[in-house]
């Protein structure tokens, strides 16, 4: 083959070579990056690999080799459990249960008015 | 382009013909357009998964055979700085493909399936990879400007609709700011170097430059469009106004060095449109069509990468376990 | 002592530089996604690690700058055993080397963090992490490889039978070497070749290899001092290209 990489030149390549279809798959991890102690530990991606040895392996280089890393896991993809798209309507509704939410709670109005009436009735009185 | 959104005229029938269920398309749209993302578990129009398959296949072809004609130069890049920012530029390069394939693979095709389309010649990548990489500073002007133009396009892709695609897109938009830079760093070198590296910056600049034009694949009036496309927000700008962001990004980084391009005609016109001569869109159609200078190699290379590695992934490969479309 | 140190530095540093710069030939081309970004970046560690060690050498020794000593020396002024300069030949030869080179840098680097010379042993602190993980790597790779079909089986197996003879040339030793143990700098090249053994035999073991004989006349020497495999000329031709088309200018 004709090519200007040296490095090609070396393989001595065969441009007419049949290539046989690939029917096989190397299974996929799902990959959660640490970036920092005491952060989540977030979803990233995927890689391909044979078994969780490798996975990590693979991941380090995939999802870690910029930045700053703590730790990184991989979870066999068949192995995690999701809802349904369709589930999403469980969910609908939680955002409304504003009885959670710490700023659903206000009182500063209310010991505003309770002091000025105070204060008035102070004032009423002497 | 990384991705060529444009469609045969058959595509384009189908795509306005394909039936669908009128009540999930329209919880599907609305989502859409109110800004929502799609994920892989969600249902889609059969269309919208051909093309977003097909876009981001190309895209992820795109990148390891763009890892090709910059490769050339990995053994011989002139110092440590270059030989590192190369070997690491190009490395991901292949990292924007392994993501790429990964969002693909969420639609429910293999990587496998890709890359045997890929090596059967009936996946495309993008064109701009057919050409050689003559001397070292070819890899100053692909890092800069041919970088720039995939930005340029990836970062339009980027606020698109597909949720797995928008987040490779975030990741590898970063890492290819690492790229224009060190591209840009390699430029200026080369242009307030030497004599002879000012000759050689300005020859890869005359070399590259219709590659560049075509990039963004043929004008507006000449590409077969698809509103359903920018509706699904999977196109979602056209190949004019692409163009035109990265000639105007891109063109006066170039002009300040005292390079030029080869085009009297090049210019910003008052309304903000840069101006050009007909940079040959049967060359174009030639290329794209397996007639460039370097079709044939960046073919058998990657015939070469499947076959020489085919040995480790049987042996990697664990029969007792079974492939599931990965999540996310 | 200086000229011995120097001989030390120039050793790992152009056993790391040509290693790297071969291994890179990969990058692009591996045998799957993952690995070609997983062995690219190695070879860019062993790269670094000569850029630091020649950094040593200019900063602390006197010597030339980095890029200076990589790129415009002479064939004969490197100190790189024969076993880096061989190509890259068939994925399992260039895992099989990794294998081999990796377990005896990362005691290598292990002991000098230990070194009397300072600067070196900061750094030995610094990149072995960065080692750790290439014989992790290299682990993962052997076992699997050794375990899987017939065919990976029988090309590790060939692979570490070629590769051996020429592996045991990273531990030829220099005329300084006692000096290096008498100043506490190094434990010397006998010592590492021992711990070497220990480590990779159960590795080659646990892979279901078998481990080759040695035949010390069959040793390939010669690097340390200054005598290279036809390969490394060319290499360095190729390294050079672009610097000797205008020698003064800056890249
Ligand atoms: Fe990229
Ligand atoms: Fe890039």
């Amino acid at each position: 083959m004709n090519t200007l990489d040296p490095r090609i030149k070396r393989l001595s390549l065969d441009p007419s070579t049949e290539v046989e279809k690939t029917n096989s798959h190397l299974i996929t991890y799902e990959v959660f990056h640490q970036e920092k102690r005491g952060k989540h530990v977030t979803h990233v991606g995927i890689v391909h690999a044979s078994n969780p040895e490798m996975a990590l392996v693979m991941a380090k280089e995939v999802f870690g080799r910029r930045g700053k890393t703590t730790n990184l896991w991989v979870v066999k993809t068949s192995d995690v459990y999701t809802f349904g798209s369709d589930d999403e309507d469980m969910f609908e509704t939680t955002p409304e249960k504003t009885f959670r939410d710490p700023a659903y709670y206000k009182v500063r109005d209310r010991i505003e008015k309770f002091q000025n009436k105070q204060k008035f009735e102070h004032e009423q009185r002497t | 382009m990384y991705g060529s959104t444009n469609l045969s005229e058959e595509e384009a029938k189908r795509m306005n013909t394909t039936v669908e269920d009128p009540e999930k398309l329209e919880a599907f749209e609305s989502r859409i357009a109110r800004g929502e993302k799609i994920e892989p578990q969600d249902w889609m129009p059969v269309e919208y998964s051909k093309q977003l398959i097909r876009m981001i296949e190309q895209h992820a072809h795109s990148e390891i055979v763009g890892a090709l004609p910059e490769g050339t130069w990995i053994t011989r890049a002139p110092n440590f700085r270059r030989k590192l920012a190369l070997i690491a530029k190009v490395q991901d390069e292949i990292g924007h493909g392994q993501l790429l394939y990964s969002a693909a693979e969420t639609l429910g095709k293999t990587r496998e399936e890709m890359l045997n389309d890929l090596l059967s010649g009936k996946s495309k990548y993008s064109n701009v990879f057919n050409y050689p990489a003559l001397t070292w500073a070819d890899i100053a002007v692909i890092g800069f400007l041919v970088d720039g133009a995939a930005i340029v396009n990836q970062v339009i892709n980027s606020k698109g609709s597909y949720g797995p695609y928008c987040r490779a897109l975030e990741r590898i938009c970063y890492e290819e700011s690492f790229h224009l830079k060190q591209g840009h760093d390699n430029v200026v070198y080369l242009a307030t170097g030497t004599k002879h590296q000012r000759a050689i910056l300005q020859d890869a600049i005359n070399r590259w430059y219709r590659p560049l034009l075509h990039f963004f694949g043929p004008p507006d009036k000449q590409s077969a469009h698809s509103e359903k496309l920018m509706k699904w927000k999977v196109k979602l700008a056209s190949n004019d106004d692409m163009r035109n962001q990265f000639l105007d990004q891109y063109v006066p980084k170039i002009w300040e060095l005292d390079i030029t391009f080869p085009d009297p005609n090049l210019k910003k016109n008052d309304d903000g449109i840069w101006e050009f001569s007909d940079p040959d869109w049967n060359e174009f159609k030639r290329v794209i069509n397996g007639d460039g200078p370097c079709n044939a190699e960046r073919i058998a290379v990657r015939k070469f990468a499947e076959e020489a590695g085919r040995w480790v992934r049987q042996a990697l490969m664990n029969p007792s376990e079974k492939y599931v479309v990965p999540l996310a | 002592m200086s000229n011995a140190l120097k001989d030390l530095l120039y050793k790992m540093a152009d056993d790391a530089l040509i290693i790297g710069h071969r291994n890179s030939e990969w990058t692009g081309i591996g045998p799957m996604l993952e690995e070609d970004l997983a062995f690219s970046s190695m070879a860019q560690d062993k790269i670094g690690h000569a850029q630091a060690l020649y950094k040593i050498l200019n900063e602390v020794l006197g010597e030339a700058d980095a890029d200076t000593l990589a790129f415009k020396r002479e064939e004969k002024q490197f100190k790189c055993c024969h076993f880096v300069e061989q190509p890259i030949g068939e994925y399992d030869f260039s895992i099989v080397r990794q294998f081999l080179f990796d377990h005896a840098e990362l005691i290598r680097y292990d002991i000098l963090t230990q070194s009397s010379f300072q600067p070196l042993a900061q750094l030995a602190k610094k990149v072995k992490g960065e080692i750790k993980y290439h014989v992790m790597h290299a682990d993962t790779f052997v076992k699997q490889l050794g375990n899987g079909t017939e065919e990976s089986k029988a090309r590790i197996q060939s692979s570490l039978n070629y590769a051996w003879h020429l592996a045991l040339g990273i531990f030829e030793k220099s005329e300084f070497e006692n000096d290096l143990i008498a100043e506490n700098i190094f434990v010397g090249e006998d010592e590492l070749k021992k711990r070497w053994l220990e480590k990779i035999i159960p590795v080659m073991e646990s892979a279901n290899l078998k481990v080759p004989a040695t035949d010390e006349i069959k040793i390939v020497y010669g690097g340390r001092k200054g005598f290279h495999s036809e390969y490394l000329k060319p290499l360095l031709d190729e390294m050079c290209e672009v610097v000797r088309t205008d020698i003064d200018a800056e890249w």
